[in-house]
């Protein structure tokens, strides 16, 4: 009799077990908006051209909503090239990213070559901002250079 | 009864491991710059014959610097007419000759002549791998007879067009 007993009390716990699941699950949804690119803009042979993270029209900016801790890892490229294989070389270093809030102000700042994490709620979008410094030569040739930024996001198990 | 339970319990095991799932996802966004093409003329030095006296030869030399990173093509849009010198006598027509130099002081790659509007000298963007620095240089004389006319000043202006390529 007792096992008849607990039966429906495991099934009921179970059950209940169900919508925790769920909401755990939407707990972790997690987006990324680009909003904008890195823009080193015009830039002159053998001068280096800097994009600082508060440079609000040439800094790239990435939107992350979701709720939870988060890990932002960056895969960075080493150069800009142009269509014929011509590369700019690309630099970055710590103090070129940064975690802000919607309003702008700043969360922190951060080391794009490492893993950062941001705790990310319900109820506010932060930002990823990241800047560079690309380093021409003399001898780069004029013309068009591009490269892509990849975001890894990556949420915590609980 | 004990496989119901059983089984009971490893369906609640199996929403467990799901709880502590990692979630990743990624994302991009592009980078780029453009780099900007260099093409100017610097400042020139003037071509002057100086002080001559009438009935002798004289010769003068001027130069105009090039900067660029890309290809070029120079021409001299006042054809025949190029560096003409206008005064009370009249019009003295110089012989010239012209080219490029690595440096001001002498013509490495000389045109062909230095009255053509068409295309003198063409360096493609493609054999350009750099900024160039380079100077377009004029060498002029003036004969004997040409300088043996009424005294005054003379003077005119060389056009040089440099085209990108």
């Amino acid at each position: 009799m007792t096992s008849r007993t607990g039966l429906p009390l495991l099934f009921a716990l179970l059950l209940a077990s169900w919508p925790v699941r769920a909401d755990a699950q939407s707990q972790k949804s997690v987006s990324i908006t680009p909003v904008q690119s890195l823009s080193f803009g015009l830039l002159v042979p053998g001068i280096r051209g800097t994009v600082r993270i508060t440079d609000v029209s040439r800094r790239a900016v990435v939107a992350l909503a979701g709720k939870g801790p988060v890990d932002i890892t960056l895969v960075l490229p080493s150069s800009l090239d142009s269509p014929t294989g011509e590369r700019i070389p690309l630099q970055f270093s710590t103090g070129d990213a940064a975690f802000l809030n919607a309003d702008g102000s700043t969360i922190s700042t951060l080391d794009p070559l490492q893993a950062n994490r941001v705790t990310l709620r319900n109820d506010r979008t932060i930002l990823f901002v990241l800047g560079g410094t690309a380093v021409t030569a003399t001898t780069t040739r004029p013309g068009q250079y591009t490269a892509r930024v990849t975001l890894l996001v990556n949420q915590p198990g609980t | 009864m004990n496989r119901t339970l059983r089984l009971v319990a490893a369906l609640g095991m199996l929403a467990i491991p799901t709880l502590a799932q990692a979630q990743s996802i990624t994302g991009s966004i592009a980078a780029s710059a453009t780099i900007q093409s260099v093409f100017a003329f610097g400042a020139p030095s003037a071509l002057s014959f100086g002080n001559v006296t009438p009935g002798t030869a004289a010769t003068g030399s001027g130069y105009i610097p090039m900067q660029r990173n890309i290809g070029v093509i120079y021409s001299m849009p006042d054809g025949n007419a190029t560096g003409a010198l206008t005064g009370p006598g009249g019009t003295i027509q110089p012989t010239y000759t012209c080219g490029v130099g690595t440096t001001s002081a002498a013509i490495t790659t000389a045109f062909a002549n230095c009255t053509s509007t068409s295309a003198l000298f063409t360096v493609t963007a493609a054999s350009v791998s750099g900024l160039v620095n380079e100077w377009v240089i004029f060498n002029g004389s003036l004969s004997a007879a040409q300088t043996n006319t009424v005294p005054g000043v003379y003077s005119g202006t060389i056009h040089v067009l440099a085209t990108p390529n």
